[in-house]
């Protein structure tokens, strides 16, 4: 499994954006959050049509703009393809209003690169990765099949990576001056 | 774009309605600066502190406004001080909290700039009865004088303050996370009135 220091691999992959008709799929690619200097927050669970990830999923929903206020793109990943994930967003209340793409992994490329496939069912665990604007896995934390996530805990993290207190106030002697 | 977004959604975290203009905010979400989402995650990160309870939290943020004659944060922070359980009482008392505490900081730091036997042993004159038996217990009431004298700059005031609640037991988390809350509240105030 890809740990931290490591690069987050490359990517391009199908995903659903949209429940409206004809803005269901867009291509999402690693580039899109470098380009931005944007983090990236990708989250992988099982299988679309399961209990524990409706919930998962619609509380980092709840938590969309904490997301966007700390300059990160929100990404949901399975190994489901993009017409089962519309499927189950159109299906399941709570995942109609998503505001954040998920993508479709139907190759299983992405997963198998990050090693975080099961290996009886090929599916994934749910897996959490904060990369840096660099492309650098800076988190990853990972739960057996069942286990739900914390989203305030990857806030939290996110927090804690993203550099604070950037005054001068708080130069300390000894300390290297401010470079930002 | 994302930054009216943060706007709208900073003043939906505060029950604010949108009034046509606030001058500063409006000016920072038109000119996209990045702070506004500093400010957001700010204030949510600090109000919900594991080392006090909403209800402190806000009532110290409406301590805070209180001394910044912010009427609009003050509307604010009592709604949303009372949806998590403050009394009228306890209301009351964080607003004659910060008056008693514009007197004090006023009164204690020219004893402490003029330096001066004299004057210190003078009797103040000053009655601070509220301070006695508060409705927001001993505790709280020196954690929001605290909070308010280093708004004010008051060094005598925050020194004594500290170390009363020091004292009480207060453990310097507590204490920091309080002051971490009263800077950004006062930060709010500078970009919404």
């Amino acid at each position: 499994m890809l740990t931290v220091g490591q690069k987050f691999p490359e990517f391009k992959k199908k995903a659903v954006v949209s429940i409206e008709k004809g803005k269901e799929f867009q291509d999402i690619s690693s580039d899109d959050y470098k380009n931005e200097g944007k983090w990236l927050v990708m989250f992988w669970y099982p299988k679309d049509f399961t209990f524990v990830c409706p919930t998962e999923i619609a509380e980092f929903n709840k938590n969309y703009e904490e997301f966007r206020d700390r300059d990160a793109h929100l990404v949901a990943a399975s190994t489901d393809s993009e017409f089962v994930h519309l499927a189950w967003r159109k299906h399941h209340d709570d995942l109609s209003a998503l505001k954040f793409p998920m993508l479709a992994d139907t190759s299983k490329s992405l997963a198998e690169e990050l090693g975080i496939l099961e290996k009886e069912e090929k599916i994934a665990y749910r897996a959490t990765f904060i990369v840096d604007p660099h492309g650098i896995i800076r988190f990853v934390s990972v739960n057996d099949l069942s286990v739900g996530r914390n989203v305030k805990e990857v806030l939290r993290v996110l927090d804690a990576l993203q550099t604070d207190e950037l005054c001068p106030c708080n130069w300390q002697k000894g300390q290297e001056t401010l470079k930002v | 774009m994302a930054l009216q977004e943060t706007k709208i959604d900073l003043l939906k975290d505060l029950k604010i309605e949108e009034v046509p203009e606030f001058i500063s905010l409006d000016a920072m979400s038109i000119g996209e600066t990045r702070y506004l989402k500093d400010l957001r995650i700010n204030l949510k990160n600090t109000l919900a502190s594991e080392n006090l309870s909403a209800k402190e939290a806000y009532l110290l943020a409406l301590a805070v406004a209180v001394n910044e004659k912010n009427r609009i944060l003050i509307g604010s922070f009592t709604e949303l001080a009372k949806e998590n359980g403050a009394t009228e009482a306890e209301i009351a008392e964080t607003h004659a909290c910060s008056s008693m505490l514009a007197v004090n900081n006023v009164f204690y730091r020219f004893r402490h700039f003029a330096k001066s036997e004299t004057y210190n042993n003078m009797p103040a004159g000053i009655k601070m009865n509220v301070m006695m038996n508060p409705v927001l217990g001993k505790e709280f009431f020196e954690l929001l004088s605290l909070a308010v004298s280093a708004v004010n700059g008051c060094e005598t005031c925050v020194g004594s303050h500290e170390s009363s609640l020091r004292k009480l037991g207060t453990s310097e988390s507590r204490i920091f996370d309080s002051i971490r809350l009263a800077s950004v509240v006062r930060g709010l105030s500078i970009a919404i009135y």
